[in-house]
């Protein structure tokens, strides 16, 4: 599924139409052994009435019977259906993972990690209950309704009638408060949103709140939103208040109808007793599918819309697939860039970029804040989409590369470090299929060791065992950066791009590390993005970029002799340093 | 000086009380479910925190009182259906009496419009006093949101906080939006039932009790089960979503090591295990509904039976004719009976998941990392304790220390004063204390020891707000908010002075800049600003220093590249902003630093030079340095 192939909730629900059907079945049949009982019911009453006691036991016994098997096959229809619902979310849930580890920036910053998450949970949710739970009770009412008034009909034609005659008005009443209900509820939704955006800025300024004593008028604009949201959800629940009792009431017009009509009847002879019992059952049995219905309307609407917006992740496109007739990469490791361009939101941000990595060699990127390094340490990875035609990782243009492999060739240590909540081991194993044997600890030990966190991992509380993420241990900014970096060393890449993965770490431990990366890195082709000249400089080449623009190029002595904004990066840094010696 | 520093730690401890941190600082949705084990009976824990929910309740006692009154009334109409059923059957087949059926009918018809006005009535009163207690409750966690220490924030995410004041609080609400706060209603109900049957034939009806103590067991057994897997599925579905929040964050890195396949079947089997602990609990929620139903029509068959049985005794067919209605209301009653049990597990849940929010809620609010309330705060109108900028020194720091952790001191023993008027730059390298000078004059932190005084008065036996309202402040972040520039100038939803606020922007020189926008000084302002440049939302916030017109400005400069144009609007805005008020600017700005009267130099959370200047410039030390580094080497 690489492309976004539109995906139907029909699509997912199709290959368990079997069990579907199956379970419609027995839906069906509970449903006949429930409509059935009435009918015994009024036997037994007739009987009753005309004295005939034994018959009387005999229904009784008979009612039993049905009872006790139709909860047999109840429990059956309704775990069916049900265990249909969780499967489709089952697999809209993995495919939705399997969806979003293929899109790209540009996907997650139109849409933040809060809202994913909501669609993932919330959405998905009401898409279950749409299938499992909506689903059953359409299929089940239709059944009741169709078995009663079939039987009711048998019965007695003119009393149905009666019957149903508040129906259409029910069904009046459910579409209009449908129709209501649908945009009461969204102006709910959007008043509760309303409501947490604004906490949600009162608590990121919180400090300026704070210094400028404003608490009460950001408590002024907190309460128009509270008592707004309060406004718009009572109007929901309001009308929701009001169709249940509408409901029942509608319903129990039936019953009144019936009993109405049928007593005078049992009065004139024309209806015997047990006749008008069995109607007044069967009236009584269908009170439920009937006040249910709003509901069901409301679970189906829901449902509708909460598909549509986990579609908008299961239908949106990635930035970057592989090409139809895309190759393996060769493993030599040289890099050439060759006008490279790169735009976001209509921003220039790369202009023009050039320049020639041969294997086994390094490449230093440096510029200000903001100049590009890090969206041009990122487009060699292909980590951002790439344009075709100005990348080239041994002479072939890397969109026309496999990705897969071309990401085991050119591996990248970014800056912003993100481990997960693993162990440490797991965390630095992470491009291993394993991390129990011997050999994967030897590895691991050995990328560590390299990244100069091992004696810092040797000290932790769990030592390589310790979890360490979100939900586990919190290792300080300069730990996460080199365990981090350790990841990105096992892997053994021909092309390792480094996109200041050092930042947080200290100048000493910085050339510490650079020492054994050069010892433990020959053969290895190096591009290192950095704001440290002294990192910088132990490069073969350095590449100066500023506003998106190549400015300088050559090595670190060419780049000083230049007096240029190298240079004078440089000298701010000595400068700095001399400051931090006082 | 030392007793002074070991009293003020501790009191800095006391603060923030160690028991508080855990349990409110990290209650994830995983942490919350191994919280609370579903198998504990929820009674005890749960009476607690209705008592904590009572204040917001009280309130609302009429509504809640009406609601009450009329739940006995409602059922009353509800359960005198089959009853009037009945009597409508007897006055066909046993009383053979126009009038008997005319006036049963009549009562049934009645019944009907009573259920339906009364239980609207009932419902609506009840959500009313929900809803409303729930906005009571929500205004009450956002003003001790508001109340939490500037600390508390620096270690907490935004985002748990605004947790508990919209998704906690409505989960609590959905006890009552969900009408399952109603199961007071179902036992009234179930009560109801038993009297009416009890009264209309007590053999019949011991008959159909005989069906309970069974039921109960059966109901019992499978719900103690449902609660093992319901347990099992909060688990589960916190671990799914704890997995794909992080890959959704780790994406670039999944991507970048080709671990997507790996991923997803890790991913596939948390989520098999969800699954199966779905098809677990929804087995036995089926075979509890079905229970219900189907012995609730063995009930009836009960009732038939043992109708059939009666009916044998008596002789006369007039009496046995009296049985046909009876077992007709039973038959009504038997199904009423059912109904409250069968959605007993529904309502459960629900009560479940508002219980462990309340849990949430109420153990926010019992965090007490908040700033202590100052006695004279709210007591004495605005203008009563200003102090006078007459004093001839404005501002003094005195042996001041501070540590956001107590073994790691950033500001050391600093002193140094100002006079009113003055204009005081501080500059020196990132990491130097000057940021953390402001929150200190501020009060957003407690220093650690020494005093700071201003006009002369110790800022500790200030009030906050009192001292804080003496401030102008710019922080470097500039912060708007959703609203007008007018509104964000005022920095105020409400009370905007128009005039006053086209006067400030002109004086920053940025009301043509304003004017320029659809709306003028009403254009919209998008969250967070972001409709609105760097340099725009600068002069704003330049604007909103000086509409506020404190006597004292703290500017922190920001550093952000600014295009040349707008760089000399905010030069000169500076000026404007500084004149007639004594100014603490931490610089980044030359044009400040030269305007400036003294500049403080900070080096490593000490005061390491002071002068002017040129005073500064000729000593050749560290400002020396920090001048070169910043604005010589360009």
């Amino acid at each position: 599924m690489t492309a976004a192939a539109p995906r139907t909730l029909g699509s997912y629900v199709r290959p368990h139409s079997a069990r579907l059907w199956q379970g419609m079945g027995l839906l069906l049949i509970t449903n006949a052994l429930d409509k059935s009982i009435p009918w015994l019911l009024k036997d037994a009453v007739d009987a009753l009435v005309s004295g005939a006691l034994g018959r009387v036991a005999g229904s009784a016994a008979l009612v039993g019977l049905l009872a006790a098997g139709m909860g047999v096959v109840r429990t059956v229809s309704r775990t069916t259906v049900f265990n249909v619902g969780r499967d489709v979310e089952f697999e809209l849930r993995n495919d939705l993972l399997a969806r979003l580890h293929q899109l790209g920036p540009s996907f997650f910053q139109r849409m933040p990690t809060g809202d994913t998450m909501s669609r993932a949970i919330n959405d998905l949710a009401q898409v279950r209950v749409m299938v499992g739970f909506g689903l059953l009770n359409i299929v089940n009412s239709v059944f009741a309704y169709s078995l009663a008034l079939a039987l009711m009909l048998a019965l007695s034609p003119e009393l149905t009638l009666w019957a149903v005659a508040p129906l259409p008005l029910l069904v009046l009443v459910a579409r209009l408060l449908g129709k209501q209900m649908f945009s009461r509820s969204q102006a709910s939704q959007e008043a509760l949103g309303a409501l947490s955006s604004r906490v949600q800025e009162a608590l990121a300024g919180v400090r300026l709140v704070r210094a400028f004593g404003a608490e009460a008028q950001q408590e002024a604009l907190f309460e128009e939103a509270n008592q707004n949201a309060l406004q718009k959800n009572m109007g929901l629940v309001v009308l929701r208040g009001f169709t249940w009792p509408l409901m029942v009431g509608v319903a129990s017009l039936g019953t009144l109808a019936v009993l109405f009509r049928g007593t005078a009847a049992v009065r004139n002879g024309t209806l015997t007793v047990g006749t008008l019992v069995a109607f007044l059952a069967y009236v009584e049995s269908l009170k439920w599918p009937t006040m249910g219905l709003g509901y069901i309307m409301a679970v189906l609407q829901r449902g509708r819309a909460s598909f549509n917006r986990v579609r908008e992740i299961l239908e949106a496109e990635p930035d970057i697939s592989d090409s139809k007739c895309a190759r393996s990469p060769r493993q030599a490791g040289a890099l050439r860039v060759q006008g490279l361009n790169y735009a976001y939101a209509g921003r220039p941000v790369l202009q023009d970029v050039s320049f020639d990595l041969p294997a086994q060699s390094s490449l230093a990127i440096v510029g200000r804040t903001g100049s590009g390094k890090s969206t041009l340490a990122a487009l060699l990875a292909r980590i951002l989409p790439t344009p075709a035609g100005s990348v080239f990782l041994d002479g072939d243009d890397v969109t026309q590369l496999k990705l897969r492999e071309l990401r085991k060739t050119v591996g990248f240590a970014q800056q912003e470090a993100f481990l997960f909540s693993q162990t440490v081991a797991q965390n630095i194993g992470y491009a291993l299929p394993e991390t129990a044997s011997e050999h994967a600890r030897q590895r691991i030990r050995q990328a560590a060791r390299a990244a100069s966190v091992e004696d810092e991992i040797d000290e932790l509380s769990d030592g390589w065992q310790t979890v360490v993420g979100e939900r586990g241990v919190q290792l300080s900014g300069g730990q996460k950066q080199r365990v981090a970096l350790a990841r990105a060393l096992l892997s053994e890449p021909r092309v390792l791009i480094m996109d200041d993965p050092l930042s947080a770490v200290d100048a000493k431990t910085e050339a510490r590390i650079l020492d054994s990366l050069e010892q433990a890195g020959k053969g290895r082709s190096f591009v290192l993005v950095t704001n440290r000249i002294a990192a910088a400089q132990r490069c073969e080449q350095i590449l100066v970029l500023d506003a998106g623009k190549v400015v300088e190029q050559g090595d670190h002595a060419t780049l000083l002799a230049r007096g240029g904004l190298y240079a004078s990066l440089s000298a701010r840094q000595r400068l700095e340093e001399e400051l931090g010696a006082l | 000086m030392n007793d002074v520093a070991k009293t003020a730690a501790t009191t800095e401890d006391a603060a923030r009380p160690p028991a508080a941190a855990p349990t409110s600082v990290a209650p994830t949705p995983a942490a919350t479910a191994r919280e609370r084990s579903p198998d504990e009976p929820p009674t005890l824990r749960d009476l607690g925190l209705l008592k904590s929910l009572v204040p917001y309740l009280r309130p609302q006692w009429p509504m809640l009182v009406f609601s009450m009154c009329l739940v006995p009334i409602s059922s009353l109409a509800t359960l005198l259906q089959p009853y009037l059923v009945k009597h409508t059957l007897d006055s066909v087949l046993v009383q053979h009496s126009e009038t008997a059926w005319a006036s049963a009918m009549t009562w049934f018809t009645v019944a009907l419009f009573v259920e339906f006005i009364v239980g609207f009535g009932e419902t609506y009163a009840m959500q009313l006093a929900g809803q409303r207690s729930m906005a009571d409750l929500r205004r009450d966690v956002f003003r001790h949101a508001q109340r939490m220490t500037i600390g508390y924030y620096d270690r907490t995410p935004i985002g748990r906080v605004l947790t508990r004041v919209t998704n906690d609080v409505d989960s609590l609400g959905e006890i009552f939006s969900s009408g399952a706060v109603m199961a007071v209603a179902d036992i009234v109900t179930l009560l109801g039932v038993i009297g009416f049957m009890l009264a209309l034939d007590y053999r019949l009806s011991l008959i159909t009790f005989i069906a309970l103590p069974p039921l109960g067991i059966a109901v019992e057994m499978i719900r103690r089960r449902a609660r093992e897997a319901f347990r099992d599925i909060r688990a589960r579905i916190s671990e799914l979503n704890s997995y794909l929040s992080e890959q959704v964050q780790g994406v670039q890195i999944v991507q970048a090591y080709g671990r997507e396949a790996p991923s997803a079947a890790e991913y596939r089997t948390i989520n098999d295990e969800h699954r199966q602990a779905n098809y677990r609990s929804i087995r036995l929620d089926a075979l509890l509904y079905s229970v219900v139903e189907s012995v609730s029509m063995i009930c009836v068959a009960l009732v038939l039976w043992y109708a059939s049985v009666r009916a044998g005794l008596v002789q006369s067919s007039a009496k046995q004719a009296a049985y046909i209605g009876t077992v007709v209301a039973f038959y009504q009653y038997i199904q009423r009976f059912f109904v409250p049990i069968r959605d007993l597990s529904t309502k459960y849940t629900v009560i479940q998941s508002g219980m462990a929010a309340a849990e949430r809620v109420f153990g926010f609010l019992a965090n007490q990392t908040v700033e202590p309330l100052d006695a004279l705060d709210n007591s004495a109108p605005t203008a009563a304790v200003t102090p006078t900028t007459q004093h001839a020194e404005a501002l003094r720091f005195s042996h001041v220390s501070f540590g956001y952790r107590p073994d790691d001191l950033v500001l050391k023993d600093v002193s140094w004063s100002a006079r009113a008027g003055e204009h005081v730059a501080i500059v020196g390298a990132t990491g130097a204390g000057k940021t953390t000078t402001i929150s200190l004059l501020l009060r957003l932190y407690e220093h650690t020891a020494g005093e700071i005084l201003v006009d002369g008065q110790n800022i500790r036996t200030l009030p906050r707000r009192k001292l804080r309202r003496l401030f102008s402040l710019v922080p470097q972040d500039v912060f708007l908010f959703a609203g007008t520039i007018a509104q964000n100038v005022a920095f105020s939803p409400t009370q905007v002075d128009e005039t006053k606020v086209r006067h400030v922007l002109s004086r920053v020189g940025a009301l043509d800049l304003v004017e320029r926008r659809p709306g003028g000084i009403h254009a919209r302002v998008e969250e967070r600003g972001s409709n609105w440049s760097a340099g725009e939302r600068q002069l704003v916030a330049f604007a909103r220093a000086l509409y506020r017109d404190a006597p004292f400005l703290v500017l922190d400069e920001a550093t952000a590249n600014i295009d040349s144009e707008t760089e000399a609007r905010l030069q000169a805005a500076v000026v404007e902003l500084m004149r007639g008020r004594t100014a603490i600017v931490i610089a980044h700005r030359l044009s400040t630093i030269r305007q400036s009267d003294r500049i403080l130099v900070f080096h490593r959370g000490q005061l390491a030079e002071q002068g002017t200047h040129e005073q500064l410039l000729q000593q050749g030390h560290l400002y020396a340095h920090l001048h070169r580094l910043q604005f010589g080497a360009e």
